[in-house]
């Protein structure tokens, strides 16, 4: 499903991010990234939606190189590659409908198709009630749960979720976190990029351990080891 | 097609959320077509004018009492001959005597002495027109050669030379003002546009990140901003339109007064608004798509 090979991503003020990396997940697989600050991790997202593109390898996506995609093309990989934030990144001024909708206009998609996909979506995330709330009127599990409806209104392949817990209570990520384990069971590739250890140790699902910009550890039923 | 009225919506979003600044860009727009307009109906009003003096402008040939038919046809074949002479006319002897008791009539003692003389004493008169009231000079010499000499009496030319270059002295410097008005005001409308986009663009920074995030297409992310430089040409194109009409509504009874010849500004501008409007149209669209594609490139860069 995803094949990063010989990666090497070094920023123009010399900072090296990541280095000779190379990694295999297969579709289906929950992967937990994890890692201190500043070890790579979020280049690693941004890599995988072709926001950063390496210095040096290639990163394949369903047998495709989208470390040469071009710039048109981007907007169709990241139709297929569902990404969560730590911040939500909701917009204040539309409802948790509108929000989720909103990926689905800017596709042109067509408004039956989107009455029909927004409240599946909605029920999978059990917001359903609150879909004429704006953000400012939920909780940061809320609203993180409305992120990741938004992020599955494409039925994608990959969701990469980015510290998904980081601004949540415990209560709150354990949700998140079952919430990613049921969208997996579906069968969606899970990247979870985190450094919540006791949701890592609970998940008992492969762990890869960044360091300095390389993977120090990769284990199929691995555990929180910084 | 649904992408399409997206765009429209988040067009006029962007418009609603960004009135005041919105506002001030089709107020300088108008600010500057309307000096474009005024500028125009100037050139159009002085260039009627000079055409309305220069139409006045002949010269009158007198000629003896003696001087017959033959001779009158003979210098009028010669005078036709210059290319610059557009119009000559002739007046017989009995003409100008008609036309002098007609001018005269109510002065009594001219028509006693006329009637005194008991014959007629005017001769022909040759009325000729040119194109440019510089050739007159040419056609006077032309003139004084000795065989037609003893044939003219006078010759008449009012100067209006001076009065012409006057008023092309002064249209030449409301010309250069007014052109200086358009560049200052296409500058603050380019720069005023570009900081407008920039700001709307701004204010939706998170917007347009989340866009980019689930997967807009570059045309749906700059859609809004071109539609939104589209909708400022029409609306200050159309509110110049209104302003100019109902202006030149109220100036045209006055012009009527100041140019005898039943010119009308609305007449004017009714029978060439397909391309005057249209030619600002395309301006104004040139200089706010221009302005809004510079700012894009500057902050949507990624």
């Amino acid at each position: 499903m995803i094949k990063i090979t010989g990666v090497t991503k070094i920023y123009p003020t010399g900072t090296p991010a990541l280095r000779h990396l190379n990694l295999h997940i297969n579709a289906g697989e929950f992967v937990s990234i994890v890692g201190q600050s500043g070890t790579g991790k979020t280049t690693l997202v941004k890599m995988l939606i072709a926001e950063e593109r390496p210095n040096k390898g290639t990163i394949e996506i369903g047998g495709w190189d989208i470390t040469r995609i071009n710039s048109n093309d981007v907007p169709y990989l990241r139709r297929q590659i569902g990404v969560v934030f730590q911040d939500f990144k909701l917009l204040p001024k539309r409802t948790v409908y509108e929000n989720i909708a909103f990926a689905l206009e800017v596709a042109g998609e067509h408004r039956r198709r989107i009455h029909q996909v927004v409240p599946q979506v909605l029920e999978i995330v059990n917001l359903a009630h609150k879909a004429d709330s704006y953000p400012s009127q939920l909780s940061g599990g809320e609203q993180q749960r409305t992120a990741i409806a938004r992020s599955l209104v494409h039925r994608p392949k990959i969701i990469v979720a980015d510290e998904p817990t980081g601004n949540l209570d415990s209560i709150n990520a354990a949700e998140i976190v079952s919430i990613l384990k049921k969208i997996n069971e579906f069968g969606t590739t899970i990247i979870l990029v985190t450094h919540n250890r006791e949701i890592v140790n609970h998940l008992r699902r492969r762990v890869i351990t960044l360091h300095g910009g390389e993977i120090i550890n990769d284990e199929n039923e691995g555990k929180y080891k910084l | 097609m649904q992408s399409f009225l997206r765009v429209m919506k988040f067009a006029f979003q962007d418009l609603g959320r960004n009135f005041s600044l919105s506002f001030m860009t089709v107020f300088i727009l108008v600010l500057m077509l309307l000096s474009v307009n005024t500028l125009w109906s100037l050139d159009v009003l002085t260039t009627e004018a000079v055409s309305a003096v220069k139409k006045q402008i002949d010269i009158s040939i007198y000629f003896v009492p003696s001087a017959t038919d033959k001779n009158v046809n003979e210098i009028k074949s010669y005078v036709g001959m210059f290319p610059e002479v557009t119009e000559i006319k002739l007046q017989s002897k009995e003409e100008v005597l008609a036309l002098f008791r007609e001018q005269h009539k109510l002065q009594i003692e001219a028509l006693d002495a006329l009637a005194e003389l008991g014959t007629n004493p005017f001769g022909p008169t040759m009325i000729i027109k040119t194109k440019e009231p510089k050739d007159y000079k040419g056609i006077i010499n032309a003139l004084n050669v000795p065989e037609y000499k003893n044939l003219i009496e006078a010759k008449s030319f009012d100067n209006h030379e001076d009065a012409i270059e006057r008023l092309q002295n002064i249209t030449n410097r409301i010309e250069k003002i007014g052109f200086g008005l358009t560049v200052l005001f296409a500058l603050i409308s380019f720069l005023i546009i570009f900081n407008t986009i920039r700001v709307a663009i701004n204010t939706q920074r998170v917007e347009i990140s989340i866009k980019r995030l689930v997967g807009a297409s570059n045309w749906f992310i700059r859609g809004p901003y071109l539609v939104e430089s589209l909708l400022f040409t029409i609306l200050s194109v159309g509110l110049t339109g209104l302003v100019v009409f109902l202006a030149l509504r109220w100036i045209d009874p006055y012009l009527a007064v100041v140019l005898p010849s039943g010119f009308s500004l609305t007449n004017y501008f009714e029978s060439n608004m397909l391309m005057l409007f249209g030619a600002q149209t395309l301006a104004v669209l040139l200089l706010t798509v221009a302005s809004s594609g510079l700012a894009m490139r500057k902050q949507l860069r990624a």
